[in-house]
C-alpha cells in the first residue's frame, strides 16, 4: 500500500518536471541551470581567497539589494561583454518576502555579507563593522570623485567617525539635464479636457475644479458611454501621499514631504495644519459633497485605482509619475485612448494666482541614506571598487547598460545621435530579451543627463527622439497649445538649486519609535489615514475639521516637530 | 467496555520495572523525539530575552543592551494596542467559530451525496481556492464588494437597498467580510480531514440504526456527529490557541484608513511599531505575549474537556 | 411502519434537494475564483489591468505561461522541489505517525508530559533570528537538508494522526499483544493499515506545506542556486515583475507584455496542477469510508 503511495508520488513529480521542462525550451535551460548552480558554488568557496576566480580572470561577486528586482540569467550576453572587458561580473540578489529590515537583520546576526550591498540600513551595517570605509579608494581615483559629487555631497555620507562607507548610485546628471517626464507629484488632468476647454490657463486649484465640473456638465460620459469620474484619491497604505502632501505645494514649497521649511526664518512649519491644507480638504469635502469625487476614493485599493485609470475615465487627480503612468500610459496605447485625449499632464497649481510653485525638481535630489557598499568579506575589494567606478566613468561601459550593443539595441545617425528602431525597442522591451540580453547594473552608479560626447542622452529614456517617438497627436497639440516640449515645461516651476537640507522626508523616514519625535510622526501618520478620509466627507466641514484636529494634536506633532527643527538647525 | 478500560488503566498507572521494560521500544522513540524537540522547538526561545533588550543584530542576544519591561510597557500603556487586542480576539473567534462549523457542515452533507463521481468532484472542486494567494481572493472580493459590484447589484435589484452601499468604508462589515473571506477559501481544505474522520466510523452502526428505522437526520446527528466529535474537539482544542494568530495579510489587503479602528490585528501593530532597530524586540515581546495567552486559553480548555471526559490534548 | 418508510422517504427526498441546493451553490462560489485565476492567466497582461475579466479571458495570451516557464531557475527549482517533497512528506510521516502511536497508547508511562511537551511547541516560536542561527550552527543552511529536518515532527500533525489512533479499538492491540507481538508489530502490522485515511489527509498537508514553501529556500539558501525551489523562483518572478511595472523600461513597446496580475495567476496555475494531479490518488482514502471492524480490509 505504501509502495503504491510512493508510485504516485514519483509519477506526478515525473509529470511535473517534464510539463515545466516542455514548455521551458528544455536543453538551453537545463545547462543554464546547471551552470548557475557551478558559478554560486564557485563563488561561495572562493570567498576567502582573493585570487580571481578559475574561469578566465574574471571574478564574480555576489551582490545583495534590498529592493525587489529582477534576476539575470547567468549568461547575460552584455554581462559577459562586460566581464570581458573589466573583468568583473556580479551576481545580483534581489529582496524577496521580507522586509528590508529583516533581511539585513539576519544579514547582520548570520555574519556572512555578499560583496556588494545595497540596503536601506546602512548605518546598521556599519555599527556592526560590515562594510569597509571607502575614503581611500575615493580618493585613488580622483576623476570620479570630483565629477561623481560636490565636497559637499561626499560630506553628507561622511559618519559620525568621518569615514563614508556608501554611495548613492542614483540621480546624478551630467552636464545638461535631458529629464523630459515630470517625476514628481503634481495635479493632473487629461489632455481631452484642456482641449474642450480649449486650453485655459489654469493656475489654481479652484479653476482645476471648475474646469472638472464644467466639463462634466458637458460631457457626463465618454464616446463609448462609460461614466467619466471628475476626481479620485488614491489612499491605500503609504500611497496616501496622492491625498495627504499636497497642501505644501499649493503653498509653494517644494517637496521635503513631511514638513514645510520656511527658508526665511529657518524654522520647520507643520503643512497638515496649515491655510493652504484647510484650503485644500475644504475644497474637497465642497466637490465631495457634489459628488465629483470618486466615492470609492477612501476604499480603492491600488490595483483598483489603476484599473479604474486605464479605463480613461478619471479626467484628474493627485499623484506622482511613476505611481501611475508607465502602466496606464501602457494601457491607453494599446487600447487607443490616447488618440482620444485620455493622457495625464501635470499642472502646476497653486492656492492663488500668480504664485511660485515648486512641484518639479529640477536639482538632483541626493539621498545620503542608502547606496551601494563593500562588504569586508569582499573577495577583492581594489578590484570591486575600481569596477564601480568603471561602470560610470567609462561611457563605453554606460552605453552597454543603458544603451545596449551598438548595432544591435541601437543605431548611431550620420550626427552622431542614438537611435532605436521599432524592433530593437520591442526587444528592449521584452522581459525574456532582457533576461538573457540586457545587463543594466541598476543599483551601480549611473547617471542621467547629457552623454559625453555632449548630444546624446545618458540613459535612452530621456533621449529626445525616444521621447517624441511616443507621443500621441493629442498630447502633442496640448504641449503645442501650451508652447512646451516637455512635461515640466507643462508645470513651469521655479529652477532652482536644492538646499542642502532637501529632501526633508531623508531624515524623517529613518526615524523610529525609540524617540517621542519618531512616536509622535507614527501616530500622526495613523491619524491622518483615518481622519482625512473622514474631514472631506464630512457634511459639515468645519466640525469635522475640528474633531480631526482634536485627534491629530493628541499624536503630539510639536515632538515631532521640534525633532525637525534640530535636524535643519544643523544647517545654520 | 469502556468502564472496564478506565480501571484497567488506572491499575497500570504504577510505574514497575516490568512495565519499563515492556515499553522500552517507546520509550526509546519518545527519547529521540524529545532530543530533537529541545533542539529545534525549545532552544531557539533563548530568543525570548530579545523582548527585554534593546536588539541589536550586531551585538547579539548576549550583548543587546538590556531595558527590562519596557517593550511590555510600551505596549500595553497604549491605547491602540488594547483597541489591536480586541480586534484580534474577535476575528480569531469568529473566524474559528465559522470556518469550523462550515467545513463540519460540509463534511457532513458532502458525505450524504450517494453518487460517488459527484461526491469526488465536488470535493475536488472545494480544495481548489486553498491555493488561492490572499493577494487573489481579496482582489476578487474587492470587486464583488465594490459599488458595482455583483452584491450591490443583486442586493439592488432585489429591492432590499436603493443605493450601493460601500462594504469597506463601514467598520461594521469589517469582521464578517474577513470571516467569509477566510469560509471561502478554507471550507474544503479543512472538511479533509473531517471526511478522514468520518470513514473511520463503523458502517455497521449506519445498518443498525436504519433497521431501527432511522432516517438520514437521526444517523447524522446520533452516528455520524458523535463519530467526529474527537476531531472537532481536538481540532478545537489545538486552534483556540490560535485565536490570536488572526492573521495579517487579509486585515491588511482589505482594509483601509477608515476602517482601521477594527482592522487592525497584533501583528500588523508589531510591523507598525516596531519599525527599523527595535524590530525584533518589539515583535518577539509581542509573540511572547501571544503566547502566553494561547497557553493559557489551552490549560482551560483541555482542563475543561477533561471534565467533560472528552478527547484533550494531553 | 408503512407510515415511517414514507415518511422516511420525503425526509430523505427533502435532505437531498437540499444538499444538492447547498451543493450547487457551494460549488459556483467555491470555483468562481479558481476559474478567474485561470482566465486571468490567459489574459493579455496591459489588457488585465483594466480588470472586469470574469469567467474567460478577453485578450488571449501564452505569454504569462511562456514567461514563467521560461525562468532560468525554473527546472533545478522543480527538481528540488519534488525532492524535497517526497523526502519530506515521507519522513514527516513515519516520525509524526511513529510518535502518534507512542502517545496513544493507553499504558504509556509518559503519555501526558509527551503530548504537553508538543502541544506547546505549537504556540511558543523563539523568531526568525534564534532560529537562523541554531541551523547555522548546525551546518543546516546553505543545504538541502533544512528543508526536510526542521520542520520533520510537527504537533499538529502528530495530534491529528493520535486522536484518529486512540478511535480505534482498544481489543486490536490487546488480542495481538496475547498473540506475543511487539510494540513496533503492533504499529507496522495492525494500526499503520487502519490509519490510511488520517496517513493520507497529513501527508497532504505536509506535502502541500513543502510544495508550496519558499520561505526557507529565501532565508537559508539565498545565495545558492542549486537549492532553490519552485515556489521562491516565483516569488522571485512575482516580485520582479512588480517592480517593473514602476520601472522606466517598461513594456512600452512590447505588444503582448505581462504585468503582474497575470503573472501572479499563471504562477498560481502552474503550482496548483500538480496538487491536483496528486489529488486523486489520495481522495479515495477519505471519500470512500473504510471497514474497520478488525478482521476485514
Amino acid at each position: 500500500m505504501k509502495c503504491k503511495k510512493v508510485t504516485a508520488l514519483l509519477l506526478v513529480a515525473a509529470m511535473a518536471a517534464s510539463m515545466l521542462a516542455g514548455c521551458g525550451g528544455g536543453g538551453t535551460t537545463e545547462t543554464s541551470g546547471e551552470s548557475t548552480g557551478a558559478a554560486a558554488e564557485s563563488s561561495d568557496s572562493g570567498a576567502a581567497a582573493a585570487a580571481p576566480a578559475a574561469s578566465g580572470d574574471i571574478t564574480e561577486f555576489s551582490m545583495f539589494i534590498t529592493m525587489p528586482g529582477k534576476e539575470k540569467n547567468s549568461d547575460n550576453e552584455i554581462m559577459q561583454i562586460i566581464a570581458e572587458k573589466t573583468g568583473v561580473k556580479v551576481k545580483e540578489t534581489w529582496l524577496t518576502g521580507q522586509t528590508a529590515e529583516e533581511a539585513t537583520g539576519t544579514l547582520i546576526a548570520g555574519g556572512e555579507y555578499p560583496d556588494y550591498l545595497d540596503t536601506d540600513d546602512m548605518a546598521q551595517l556599519v555599527d556592526a563593522g560590515a562594510l569597509i570605509a571607502l575614503d581611500d579608494y575615493i580618493d585613488q581615483y580622483p576623476e570620479f570623485r570630483d565629477t561623481w559629487f560636490t565636497k559637499e555631497e561626499w560630506d553628507k555620507f561622511r559618519q559620525p567617525d568621518g569615514h563614508i562607507y556608501w554611495i548613492n548610485p542614483f540621480g546624478n546628471t551630467y552636464g545638461e539635464s535631458k529629464t523630459t517626464t515630470h517625476n514628481d507629484e503634481a495635479f493632473w488632468i487629461q489632455v481631452r479636457v484642456l482641449e474642450w476647454a480649449n486650453y485655459p490657463d489654469i493656475q489654481t486649484m479652484d479653476e482645476y475644479f471648475d474646469l472638472l465640473e464644467s466639463y462634466m456638465a458637458a460631457n457626463p460620459t465618454m464616446e463609448d458611454g462609460t461614466e467619466n469620474i471628475a476626481y479620485t484619491i488614491l489612499c491605500e497604505d503609504w500611497r496616501y501621499f496622492c491625498l495627504e502632501n499636497a497642501g505644501q505645494f499649493l503653498a509653494g514649497y517644494p517637496n521635503d514631504g513631511s514638513v514645510i521649511v520656511n527658508k526665511e526664518t529657518m524654522t520647520i512649519e507643520d503643512y497638515n495644519t496649515s491655510e493652504d491644507t484647510i484650503k485644500y480638504l475644504k475644497k474637497l469635502n465642497e466637490e465631495y459633497q457634489k459628488g465629483f469625487v470618486d466615492p470609492e476614493s477612501f476604499t480603492q485599493t491600488y490595483d483598483e485605482y489603476i484599473a479604474k485609470l486605464s479605463t480613461g475615465r478619471v479626467l484628474g487627480m493627485v499623484d506622482q509619475w511613476w505611481d501611475f503612468a508607465y502602466t496606464v500610459n501602457d494601457v491607453f496605447k494599446q487600447q487607443g485612448l490616447d488618440a482620444k485625449g485620455c493622457n495625464y499632464v501635470p499642472l502646476g497649481l497653486t492656492t492663488e494666482k500668480g504664485m511660485e510653485n515648486r512641484w518639479h525638481t529640477y536639482d538632483d535630489t541626493v539621498n545620503q541614506a542608502s547606496g551601494i557598499a563593500i562588504s569586508v568579506d569582499c573577495k577583492d575589494p581594489d578590484k570591486a571598487f575600481k569596477f564601480l567606478v568603471d561602470v560610470c566613468m567609462d561611457q563605453e561601459l554606460h552605453d552597454l547598460r543603458f544603451w545596449g550593443v551598438e548595432g544591435v539595441d541601437y543605431l548611431v545617425d550620420d550626427d552622431g545621435l542614438y537611435y532605436r528602431t521599432d524592433e530593437m525597442r520591442m526587444n528592449w522591451a521584452n522581459t525574456s530579451y532582457q533576461a538573457s540580453h540586457k545587463c543594466d547594473y541598476s543599483y551601480f552608479p549611473q547617471w542621467g543627463g547629457t552623454h559625453w560626447d555632449g548630444k546624446n542622452a545618458m540613459q535612452s529614456v530621456e533621449q529626445p527622439s525616444e521621447f517624441m517617438n511616443d507621443m500621441a497627436e493629442p498630447l502633442k497639440k496640448c504641449f503645442e497649445a501650451y508652447g512646451v516640449t516637455t512635461y515640466p515645461g507643462m508645470i513651469d516651476s521655479v529652477v532652482e538649486q536644492n538646499a542642502a537640507w532637501f529632501p526633508m522626508y531623508s531624515y524623517s523616514n529613518n526615524f523610529t519609535t525609540a524617540t517621542p519625535g519618531g512616536t509622535a510622526w507614527a501616530l500622526m501618520g495613523e491619524c491622518k489615514h483615518e481622519w482625512l478620509p473622514k474631514v472631506i466627507m464630512a457634511p459639515d466641514f468645519q466640525q469635522g475639521w475640528d474633531e480631526y484636529m482634536t485627534a491629530y494634536n493628541a499624536c503630539k506633532p510639536e515632538d515631532f516637530l521640534a525633532e525637525m527643527q534640530a535636524i535643519l538647525d544643523t544647517f545654520k | 467496555m469502556a468502564q472496564t478500560n478506565v480501571s484497567k488503566v488506572k491499575k497500570d498507572k504504577k510505574i514497575t520495572w516490568k512495565e519499563i521494560k515492556r515499553q522500552k521500544t517507546l520509550l526509546i522513540i519518545s527519547f529521540i523525539v524529545t532530543i530533537y524537540g529541545i533542539i529545534f522547538y525549545y532552544w531557539p526561545l533563548t530568543g525570548w530575552l530579545m523582548a527585554f533588550q534593546n536588539y541589536k543584530p550586531k551585538d547579539g542576544l548576549l550583548h543587546s543592551k538590556f531595558v527590562g519591561l519596557d517593550k511590555f510597557k510600551f505596549m500595553f500603556s497604549d491605547a491602540t494596542f488594547l483597541r489591536v487586542i480586541r480586534n484580534t480576539f474577535a476575528m480569531g473567534a469568529l473566524n474559528l467559530l465559522t470556518t469550523t462549523i462550515m467545513a463540519i457542515l460540509f463534511a457532513i452533507l458532502l458525505n450524504e451525496i450517494r453518487h460517488s463521481m459527484v461526491k469526488k468532484t465536488i470535493q475536488t472542486v472545494s480544495y481548489l481556492p486553498h491555493f488561492l494567494s490572499w493577494i487573489i481572493v481579496t482582489g476578487i472580493l474587492h470587486d464583488a464588494l465594490s459599488n458595482t459590484g455583483i452584491i450591490n447589484d443583486l442586493l439592488q435589484r432585489a429591492g432590499i437597498i436603493d443605493q450601493a452601499i460601500n462594504f469597506f468604508a463601514h467598520p461594521r462589515f469589517f469582521w464578517p467580510i474577513v470571516a467569509f473571506a477566510n469560509c471561502w477559501k478554507e471550507t474544503g481544505w479543512n472538511a479533509i480531514i473531517y471526511l478522514a474522520a468520518i470513514t473511520a466510523i463503523d458502517p455497521s452502526l449506519y445498518e443498525a440504526a436504519s433497521i431501527d428505522g432511522a432516517g438520514r437526520l437521526a444517523k447524522i446527528r446520533y452516528i455520524t456527529l458523535p463519530g467526529i466529535k474527537p476531531t472537532i474537539i481536538i481540532l478545537l482544542l489545538m486552534n483556540v490557541g490560535n485565536v490570536l494568530n488572526a492573521g495579517f495579510e487579509v486585515q491588511y489587503l482589505l482594509g483601509n484608513g477608515l476602517v482601521q479602528s477594527v482592522s487592525q490585528t497584533i501583528d500588523i501593530y508589531v510591523l507598525k511599531w516596531g519599525i527599523s532597530q527595535n524590530d525584533f524586540s518589539m515583535g518577539t515581546a509581542a509573540g511572547i505575549f501571544k503566547s502566553a495567552v494561547s497557553i493559557a486559553l489551552i490549560l482551560v480548555c483541555n482542563a475543561w474537556a477533561k471534565r467533560a471526559g472528552e478527547e484533550r490534548l494531553f | 411502519m408503512n407510515t415511517k418508510t414514507i415518511k422516511h422517504s420525503f425526509e430523505d427526498k427533502l435532505l437531498s434537494a437540499l444538499i444538492g441546493l447547498f451543493m450547487v451553490c457551494f460549488v459556483i462560489v467555491t470555483l468562481y475564483p479558481v476559474i478567474n485565476t485561470v482566465a486571468i492567466s490567459f489574459n493579455e497582461g496591459i489588457d488585465a489591468v483594466r480588470g472586469g475579466i470574469y469567467l474567460w479571458p478577453r485578450k488571449f495570451s501564452l505569454k504569462n505561461y511562456d514567461t514563467v516557464l521560461a525562468m532560468q531557475n525554473l527546472l533545478t527549482g522543480a527538481k528540488v522541489t519534488v525532492l524535497r517533497t517526497v523526502i519530506g512528506t515521507l519522513s514527516a510521516l513515519v516520525v509524526n505517525a511513529l510518535l502518534a502511536y507512542v502517545v496513544s497508547r493507553k499504558r504509556f508511562i509518559f503519555k501526558s508530559q509527551l503530548s504537553l511537551f508538543w502541544v506547546i511547541t505549537m504556540y511558543v516560536n523563539g523568531g526568525m533570528i534564534p532560529v537562523f542561527l541554531l541551523y547555522r550552527n548546525l551546518h543546516l543552511t546553505n543545504s538541502f537538508l533544512v528543508y526536510v529536518v526542521p520542520g520533520a515532527i510537527s504537533a499538529w500533525n502528530m495530534l491529528v494522526i493520535r486522536t484518529y489512533m486512540n478511535g480505534l479499538p482498544d481489543s486490536l492491540e490487546e488480542s495481538a499483544q496475547l498473540d506475543g507481538a511487539g510494540y513496533m508489530t503492533i504499529f507496522v502490522k495492525i494500526i499503520s493499515p487502519l490509519c490510511k485515511p488520517v496517513y493520507a489527509t497529513v501527508a497532504l498537508f505536509v506535502a502541500v506545506g513543502h510544495w508550496n514553501s519558499w520561505f526557507d529556500a529565501m532565508l537559508y539558501n539565498r545565495l545558492k542556486t542549486e537549492y532553490t525551489t519552485l515556489q521562491y523562483e516565483l516569488m522571485k518572478l512575482l516580485s520582479s515583475v512588480m517592480q517593473q511595472s514602476g520601472s522606466a523600461d517598461s513594456a512600452k513597446y512590447n505588444a503582448a507584455s505581462v504585468t503582474p496580475v497575470t503573472i501572479r495567476a499563471a504562477a498560481t496555475v502552474v503550482t496548483m496542477l500538480p496538487i491536483i494531479c496528486l489529488y486523486p490518488f489520495l481522495q479515495r482514502y477519505f471519500v470512500t469510508g473504510l471497514t474497520i471492524g478488525g478482521v476485514k480490509e
